[in-house]
């Protein structure tokens, strides 16, 4: 259970991967992977591919991180989500809040 | 003579050396302790259990039984309280210490020590000890306020509910308090209101919201507001309280026994169902919308969903915790396993009880993760045999009483609303004029006839005079969909049309009478070729339309068309019930 955050200055990209289960004991790790991320206008990526269970907790840290964004005038993309963890943003309608790609 | 003072602490000296014994009794007592003595470990244990002791200081090696073996034992027996223990032993060496750690020891003490090392000792284990006794107190006042919190708020909420022995309820909570609530409530026109929610997270963060989505809940079904107004306000009210990442998953329904519908609004909460008798899922609602607190206001596009029933249809709604429930294997409740239990409760009726047996079975045990929560509501019959349609029948006289008529010629008050274009799609002025009645004649029983005459009037001159909507579309399953589709159509691009409702109050000595008038900017009907179909067709028992102003008719004293049917006019009389 991780996560992983990567920054790449050239196309101002910050992607955060979760592996395995999204749940509250992730909460100040998933907070730490974003919020030194300052700068404006970057592309925030959510990869959730590796991501095998996601609970309500996870969504709110996902509102969270969406907030971050907004205020950085930044984009955010949830990236590839499992099937698992998709049947759980479907229910919670959240591709109305923000870019979903599968 | 040394005086026993109750209040002193106790200490318990187990070891061999009677040399020993002494010296460390007369270090403890310079401390302020009462002294115990035993030989060996096993009366030290004998000892411990019957006085109960403060502070033990124990030898290792002793006949009968050694130091660790009795630390072992006390520790044991000592349960929840923390029986700080400290080993005095001249063995200096690593085993020794891990051992006697690994006993149970508190810490130790290596022969020879001075006075000074044995007080300072004694007074680190004293701090620990209180310490100790502090987090166990706040745990316990911690306990009794949750008891107490839990216990309010169950009183607030579900027992509260509406026709509580008709639902069939799980409510399981992971910890003391469930983030999870199920509300019922009873509208004025004698519609039912369904709540299940699913706060996030569980315990007593996820179960704060709980009161104000209840008062909430019960006050605007109470005033007659529709569904929609009302999950509108609870979102509201859930944006400006909630911290951002906490939210409210929530699915509603109107059930109306008078129209044999249900209108389902699922925000973020797994599928709803519409069982049929025969335990057939007659419908799925599936979410159409974020949880509630999310957004600051409400996705336009989302609309309640209508849905035809029938009454002996059962409407059940669960949240996440079932589903998602997992065996020892890591394997998932799931949809299916949760569909098939309840289709045999159906059969047994008794979905609630049904669904959790099996979920039992599945789980073996396996500590419940979240809250598990499922609601039950039967479509008709919601009120007691004697209590039934007690809203639909007021105490109409047989005949017009004589002194009635002596009050009966200029009214109390009048008032006025003329509604035009667009408004007539947003407004729905029902809840503004049995406030306004309700304010200046106040509240009574009564006033739920009034409010379904009001309604049924008001749905008339909107639907069939401004919209022009033909009720016969009605009659059919296909057509009912269809209707309501066209309904919000016609309803969107409303720009001009008006709707004037006028009420005048007479007060009689023991009663009064509320003359209604409604009059639409439509072209009318043929008042009396539809009125006649009407009675014919429903005294046969075959359509779904007509049904209101049928009601409306038997709820009057009297009812009239005028202008081509575009001014109806009635008059609702009622009267105290004579004690």
């Amino acid at each position: 259970m991780s996560v992983s955050c990567n920054i790449s200055h050239e196309n101002n990209q910050v992607v955060i991967s979760i592996n395995e289960r999204f749940d509250f004991s992730l909460h100040q790790q998933f907070r730490d992977s974003y919020s030194q991320c300052l700068d404006q206008q970057l592309n925030y990526v959510l990869d959730l591919s590796e991501t095998d269970y996601m609970d309500s907790s996870a969504l709110g840290m996902i509102l969270l991180l969406k907030d971050h964004v907004d205020l950085h005038a930044s984009q955010l993309v949830i990236r590839k989500p499992s099937d698992t963890v998709n049947k759980i943003l479907e229910i919670a309608q959240f591709h109305r809040l923000m870019t979903i790609e599968h | 003579m040394t005086h026993i003072n109750p209040q002193t602490k106790l200490a318990l000296v187990v070891d061999d050396s009677k040399t020993q014994c002494m010296m460390l009794s007369a270090l403890l007592k310079e401390e302020g302790y009462r002294v115990v003595i035993a030989n060996n470990g096993a009366t030290g244990v004998e000892k411990y259990v019957e006085h109960q002791p403060d502070l033990v200081l124990m030898d290792i090696n002793m006949p009968v039984m050694d130091g660790y073996e009795a630390t072992r034992r006390i520790k044991k027996v000592s349960g929840k309280s923390l029986a700080p223990l400290i080993f005095i032993t001249s063995m200096d060496s690593e085993e020794a210490y891990i051992e006697s750690v690994e006993a149970g020891g508190d810490g130790i003490l290596v022969r020879p020590f001075s006075p000074r090392v044995f007080k300072a000792t004694i007074k680190s284990i004293e701090r620990i000890s209180d310490l100790y006794l502090q987090v166990r107190n706040l745990q316990q006042e911690q306990q009794q306020d949750a008891e107490l919190a839990e216990k309010m708020m169950s009183e607030v909420i579900e027992s509260r509910n509406f026709a509580l022995s008709k639902t069939g309820v799980i409510k399981q909570a992971a910890t003391m308090f469930s983030g999870d609530m199920q509300l019922t409530a009873l509208c004025p026109n004698g519609d039912l209101h369904v709540l299940l929610g699913d706060f996030t997270g569980h315990g007593l963060r996820a179960s704060i919201g709980a009161i104000p989505v209840t008062e909430t809940f019960r006050a605007m079904t109470k005033k007659g507001f529709s569904l929609i107004d009302i999950i509108a306000q609870i979102n509201q009210q859930l944006f400006d309280l909630l911290p951002r990442d906490l939210f409210f998953a929530a699915c509603f329904a109107n059930i109306s026994e008078h129209d044999n519908s249900v209108s389902v609004f699922n925000a973020g909460l797994p599928e709803g169902y519409l069982f049929s008798s025969e335990g057939e899922i007659k419908q799925r609602f599936s979410s159409i919308h974020p949880p509630l607190g999310i957004l600051v206001k409400l996705v336009a596009s989302a609309k309640p969903e209508l849905n035809q029933l029938h009454s002996t249809d059962r409407f059940v709604l669960i949240t996440d915790g079932i589903i998602e429930a997992r065996n020892e294997q890591g394997q998932e409740y799931g949809k299916s396993r949760f569909e098939q239990a309840a289709t045999q409760g159906i059969l047994v009726s008794d979905i609630a009880t049904n669904v959790l047996s099996n979920l039992n079975d599945f789980c073996q045990g396996m500590p419940q993760e979240d809250d598990i929560s499922l609601i039950d509501v039967p479509c008709a019959a919601w009120q007691g045999e004697e209590l039934a349609n007690q809203a639909n029948q007021p105490h109409i006289p047989e005949t017009f009483i004589v002194e009635d008529s002596f009050y009966d010629t200029s009214p109390s008050w009048s008032w006025r609303l003329e509604l035009k274009g667009g408004l007539l799609a947003g407004i729905n002025p029902i809840p503004i004029i049995m406030n306004q009645v309700n304010d200046i004649e106040g509240a009574g029983e009564h006033w739920q006839s009034l409010y379904t005459i009001l309604t049924e009037l008001f749905v008339n001159a909107l639907d069939h005079g401004i919209l022009g909507l033909d009720s016969s579309l009605k009659k059919s399953a296909e057509g009912f969909e269809q209707y309501f589709k066209e309904r919000a159509i016609r309803l969107e691009n409303l720009t001009d049309g008006f709707i004037i409702i006028e009420l005048c109050y007479f007060p009689f000595e023991h009663g009064g009478k509320m003359h209604i008038s409604f009059k639409d900017s439509g072209t009318g009907f043929d008042v009396f070729n539809v009125l006649k179909g009407n009675s014919c067709a429903q005294s046969e028992g075959l359509i779904l339309s007509g049904r209101g102003i049928e009601l409306v008719n038997q709820l009057c004293d009297t009812l009239d068309y005028q202008d081509n049917g575009t001014l109806v006019s009635a008059n609702y009389v009622w009267h105290n019930l004579k004690h």
